[in-house]
């Protein structure tokens, strides 16, 4: 064996952080799956509208209001993740636990909008393409909110349970940076699927 | 990067290797369950080569068909050249990389484990469920325009579940890069093979997706809409081929220009000359192959685009400059002309062969994009030429592997028969591509399709052979911790390494970590 084994004295243990860096690469596969989506959609609207057609079916409406709820509530949770995550930087518990079960409810308060919005939009998912693509991207994101949701949630078991303090508090800094990845594709769609139609 | 100044930390009980429990046989349970990287990285090699001898035969029937040889019944051709072209990306090319990174990068940053053990062991096994969900699926008429509805949704799905899957064990093997390197290894000194899974992983992890948001769309218009648009049968093929063609085939390809840095190094003796420029070169490869744009279904005049005939033309340059950079430092070393080494040059040569190719492609008076038979020959070539690439490096790494040197008797067969498929697997093809405005070339279709399918019928009987080779190396004798007298951490530890890998280690200060230290000694 090649005599390569002379070490400087044993660092102390210390966990890299390689959390934080696998969460951006799986961010930036889920931004990558989302463009791909609405650059579909983008592009059948276009061709549709282009020859003077109207895009949403007959008889079907999307409403503005609900996907605004549904924005502000999300930025409103990007806010506590934040709050999460500095509140366990700077080891204050209450705040922690606080600002994740904030966070959650947000989540929660979207899917159920979400779910209302669906039954009021009356989009037939057998009809037409438009029924295809819209369920598939806002259903890929609502599977995205959950993932994040859990995402939190583990997090949030792992402070509880004191894996997560001042000096170590990445799992809760990764969460964060999925929950702040959801929100922004959840901001893109609303203004290209919601607010153009 | 502050995250590689402290040793990452040693491998957990769960994830140390079944094999050295001290039994002669470990029991299914932990061979099953384990997440030592190097377990998982040998279930990867060994199904993947299996898949591949598969992919090959396919491809081989298909072309044979093409060439008037009815071998296959009428309705099973399109989804006998369909389920060709998933195995031999996502069943073989891309998970045999993968399994060779998942078992060499971690020994070539000087890791103790891949980054999430139990991550990799989930990403491996869902990728085989998936595959073979993909096999039965297309077996019971489903798969891209199959005549059975369930078994056209049950394909989609199998699909999706092994593009996850290979993005699962993607990202764990790039955080290992971007996170477990030992102190003294920044990311320009790692390993050129691991430098080429890094450009790869990126890539892959860029494009994957992409499939993924076409496999979704198509699965959920089939199963729930009617289908009214993407989900119909005939259209379905149209919004997947991009991924096998023209540019985003190279990306399957990029981890061999890292395995042949390595092979060329290593044999050589020599320093990589010119370093520096090969990385640039192996990521402007990568670059050049992102080719999720190119989908000519909603992209209708990709053809005519500056972007699309650019990289197609330019992707040629890196490939002459790391055949350069390769040959200088040949040059400048005394050669040992191994199985690895002869592997790796017709593995670049094929390569080249193939963005010539690409170069020819991409030139609009030739109107070769029309041209079905040129496509699958690209991808024949590229594939044929990651073929060759694993060929080489199992070869090289076998002794890290196995503990064992492998045949060089076999191996050094098996090139000849790889490379001599290489050419006719993928040429006729591309030949046949100018029918269109040669008469004559039309005449011989037949003729050049069949050659086509013997090419293929030779890169998988090079495959089987190293195979072989492997199995029968490990009856052989022992090659010793480095046999070929390495340069890179993967050769600092015993064949095949310990539970942890390493011992302990110097802090490295260059690329080739193990010249550093015999220089000091001499």
């Amino acid at each position: 064996m090649a005599a390569t084994h002379v070490l400087p004295s044993p660092a102390p243990i210390q966990r890299p952080r390689m959390i934080m860096v696998a969460t951006a690469f799986v961010s930036a596969a889920a931004l990558m799956f989302f463009a791909a989506l609405l650059a579909i959609y983008l592009t059948n609207r276009a061709e549709l509208v282009s020859v003077g057609e109207r895009w949403l079916p007959e008889g079907v409406d999307v409403p503005l209001q609900q996907p605004n709820v549904m924005l502000f509530t999300l930025l409103a949770s990007a806010v506590t993740m934040q709050w999460a995550v500095y509140a366990i930087a700077r080891n204050d518990r209450a705040n922690t636990y606080l600002s994740l079960g904030v966070t959650l409810v947000f989540g929660f308060a979207f899917i159920n909008m979400a779910s209302y919005l669906y039954s009021l939009m009356e989009l037939d998912i057998a009809a037409s393409q438009q029924g295809v693509l819209l369920y598939t991207i806002t259903g890929a994101h609502l599977a995205m909110v959950v993932a994040a949701m859990v995402y939190v949630l583990i997090m949030a078991f792992r402070a509880l349970a004191g894996q997560q303090g001042p000096h170590q508090h990445d799992g809760i800094s990764s969460a964060a940076l999925f929950w702040h990845a959801t929100v922004v594709v959840y901001a893109i769609l609303w203004y290209a699927i919601y607010v153009t139609k | 990067m502050a995250i590689t100044e402290t040793r990452p930390e040693t491998a957990l009980e769960a994830h140390i290797n079944p094999w050295d429990a001290g039994d002669e046989y470990p029991s299914v349970a932990a061979a099953l369950g384990s997440g030592d990287h190097k377990t998982i990285g040998r279930f990867y090699i060994g199904f993947a080569l299996l898949f591949g001898l598969a992919a090959w035969a396919m491809q081989g029937l298909s072309m044979l068909d093409a060439g008037g040889i009815e071998v296959l019944p009428d309705d099973a051709v399109g989804q006998v050249y369909t389920l060709g072209r998933f195995a031999l990306v996502l069943l073989f090319a891309v998970p045999l990389f993968l399994g060779v990174a998942t078992y060499v990068v971690p020994l070539q940053v000087g890791a103790s484990t891949v980054a999430f053990p139990r991550a990799a062991a989930l990403a491996f096994w869902t990728w085989l469920l998936g595959s073979v969900i993909l096999v039965v699926a297309y077996a019971a008429n489903g798969g891209v325009g199959g005549g059975r509805l369930k078994a056209v949704d049950l394909s989609y799905l199998a699909l999706g579940v092994i593009v996850v899957a290979l993005l699962l064990g993607t990202v764990c093997v790039l955080t290992t890069l971007v996170a477990l390197r030992t102190p003294g290894m920044h990311l320009d000194r790692v390993p050129m093979f691991s430098w080429g899974v890094f450009v790869a992983g990126s890539i892959w992890l860029l494009t994957m997706p992409v499939l993924l948001a076409n496999i979704a769309l198509i699965y959920v218009d089939h199963r729930f809409g009617r289908p009214s648009e993407f989900g119909v049968a005939a259209l379905q093929w149209s919004q997947l081929q991009w991924f096998f063609q023209q540019p985003q085939a190279f990306a399957f390809a990029i981890p061999v220009l890292g395995a042949v840095g390595d092979i060329v190094a290593t044999t050589s003796g020599e320093r990589q000359r010119h370093r520096g420029l090969l990385l640039a070169a192996i990521g402007a490869f990568g670059i050049f192959s992102f080719g999720a744009f190119a989908q000519e279904v909603f992209n209708e005049d990709v053809w005519e685009q500056v972007l699309f005939v650019g990289v197609g033309l330019l992707i040629v340059i890196p490939v002459l400059a790391l055949l350069g950079g390769w040959a200088s430092t040949l040059r400048a070393g005394k050669v040992r002309l191994t199985t690895a080494l002869l592997g790796a040059l017709t593995a670049g040569l094929t390569l080249l062969v193939a963005v010539v190719a690409s170069g020819l492609y991409v030139i609009k008076p030739l109107q070769l994009h029309d041209s079905v038979a040129f496509q699958a020959g690209l991808l024949a070539t590229v594939i044929a030429a990651a073929s060759l690439g694993a060929i080489a490096g199992l070869h090289h790494w076998a002794p890290k592997i196995t503990g064992h040197l492998a045949s060089e008797g076999l191996g050094k067969l098996s090139v000849l028969l790889g490379f001599a498929g290489a050419m006719l697997a993928g040429l006729p093809l591309c030949i046949l591509g100018f029918a269109n405005r040669f008469d004559g070339i039309n005449d011989a279709a037949d003729a050049l399709n069949v050659v086509a399918a013997l090419g293929a019928a030779s890169v998988l009987g090079a495959l089987a052979l190293t195979a072989l080779s492997l199995l029968a190396a490990t009856k052989g004798p022992d090659a010793g911790d480095d046999p070929w007298n390495g340069q890179t951490l993967e050769w600092a530890t015993t064949s095949p390494p310990p539970n942890g890998n390493f011992a302990t280690l110097a802090v490295v200060r260059s690329a080739e970590p193990l010249l550093d230290t015999e220089e000091e000694q001499s």
